[in-house]
């Protein structure tokens, strides 16, 4: 079966990030206790869809409690200057170069895409070389905007069928047909409509043939608020992004 | 005779000296790769027998060629990219040029990798360690994508233990991204700039907005210690 890989998508220091964001954190004045839990919360489901690359982030979940832990203590660390440390410090740092590569990329692909514009001699070749086969396709919004979604659908969703016999299973090819079969062109469905009453592995496959299905270009995605997101098929000429929506990027 | 002959040859090389400029042109558009300034250099003294022009000339008759190709509404330009020259179409006669190759489609790098690139690019050489530790994910496909792509290459071996490999980034890299050598990369913003920047942080540059705090006074050194140990 085909998973998705959250490598490709976005890490931990973007889930940070998007709490930052949402919440409109003081990045100096993270309120550490609350976001460690919150950022646990989000790792548990994360796990449902890729369990292998959920490794990452549980390295930052295990930083982060490391760091609230920190903060309880009554005894502040201290420099060698006898100034107090900020068990933040490192973290806060890390994040904003982070932010700083993060927007250096963005500047670097306008640069990547106005060249792209430009032809040279020599090109077709270049273009026939078995090198770049693939086409890489993004999802320009925060996948965690639909993680979000996920997460509350998930909780909704009943835990056991009573009267199943056999073990569902269900491939994201499987939903993917479903999903494109399920929406009428031109017309923008709801994610938790898509999957209302079903169960959880039902749910989760078909959000993983959601995100392929954005990512292929097949569908677009329109994200609204936190608690659910909507699913409209795309246009064929339309090769853009995956993910529209009212979150603007950091 | 030979009097006739020295009158001929004076000719051929009357017609040739003004010639650089046609053929900085000529060569440009004939290679499939940027030609540098001295090259072109070279070549015209090799085979003119004049003096190697200065690059500062070549420089000078590129501009020359760029604005007639400008007046004359011609598609294409020579712009300077990785150390050379090269001649490319302009944007406007991108869709058509693009059809013609069966690649209509625009070509993107995932933001797993354009992170990685760019991390690459402005660290360089890097470790994977380092690259890792920025991105705060592993980057093993990405860098491995990166390689295939022949956007970044091993560069060597670090000192340090385990002696990692070290990447950096490739010619074809700054062909690929329009840029003339590194040091035209684009400058890496400062953080102070970057948490004034509204979009990042509105709640923040609200505040700092109220306390008139606007326009860089915003403070650079990490946050003062907080002794409270629940935040909310």
């Amino acid at each position: 079966m085909y998973r998705v890989r959250l490598q490709q998508f976005e890490g931990p220091l973007d889930l940070l990030l998007f709490f930052i964001r949402r919440d409109e954190l003081d990045v100096y004045d993270i309120p550490i206790a609350r976001i460690a839990d919150e950022f646990l919360e989000y790792v548990r489901v994360l796990e449902t869809i890729d369990l292998d690359g959920v490794g990452d982030f549980l390295y930052m979940a295990a930083l982060l409690i490391n760091i609230k832990a920190r903060m309880l203590l009554p005894a502040q660390e201290m420099d060698e200057e006898g100034e107090p440390i900020d068990p933040r410090r490192e973290l806060v740092e890390r994040l904003l170069e982070y932010v700083r590569f993060k927007e250096a990329s963005q500047a670097l692909s306008e640069r990547f895409e106005d060249r792209a514009g430009r032809f040279t001699r020599g090109m077709a070749s270049a273009e026939r070389s078995p090198s770049e086969q693939e086409q890489e396709e993004l999802l320009e919004h925060s996948v965690f905007d639909l993680i979000s979604a996920l997460r509350r659908v998930l909780t909704e969703a009943p835990d056991e069928p009573v009267h199943t016999v056999e073990p569902e299973e269900y491939s994201i090819e499987e939903q993917s047909e479903y999903v494109l079969a399920t929406l009428t062109l031109g017309k923008r469905q709801s994610f938790s409509a898509l999957v209302q009453g079903r169960t959880k592995p039902f749910v989760i496959a078909t959000f993983l043939a959601v995100l392929e299905l954005a990512r292929q270009g097949a569908v677009a995605l329109f994200v609204k608020a936190a608690e659910d997101f909507y699913v409209e098929r795309a246009l064929p000429e339309s090769s853009g992004d995956g993910v529209s929506g009212q979150d603007p990027d950091v | 005779m030979e009097t006739n002959l020295e009158q001929e040859t004076e000719k051929v090389v009357g017609l040739v000296r003004p010639a650089l400029e046609r053929v900085a042109e000529a060569l440009i558009f004939a290679a499939d790769e940027p030609v540098s300034a001295r090259r072109i250099a070279e070549v015209f003294a090799e085979v003119s027998g004049e003096e190697p022009p200065s690059e500062a000339a070549v420089e000078e008759v590129v501009a020359r060629l760029n604005e007639a190709y400008e007046t004359t509404e011609r598609t294409f330009r020579i712009h300077a990219w990785s150390g050379g020259y090269r001649m490319a179409t302009i944007p406007s006669v991108a869709p058509y040029v693009g059809a013609l190759f069966h690649e209509a489609r625009r070509r993107k790098l995932s933001r797993s990798l354009m992170e990685t690139l760019a991390v690459i690019a402005y660290r360089q050489p890097a470790t994977k360690p380092e690259i890792d530790h920025v991105r705060g994910v592993d980057s093993d496909y990405a860098l491995r994508r990166l390689l295939e792509l022949g956007l970044v290459d091993v560069l060597g071996r670090s000192d340090a233990i385990g002696r990692p490999l070290l990447y950096g980034t490739t010619k074809l890299f700054l062909e690929r991204f329009g840029l003339y050598t590194l040091n035209d990369l684009p400058n890496l913003r400062e953080v102070e700039e970057l948490l004034n920047d509204p979009a990042f942080n509105r709640e923040r540059a609200r505040l700092l907005m109220e306390k008139g705090l606007t326009s860089g006074g915003a403070p650079a050194a990490p946050a003062e210690p907080h002794s409270k140990a629940s935040d909310d």
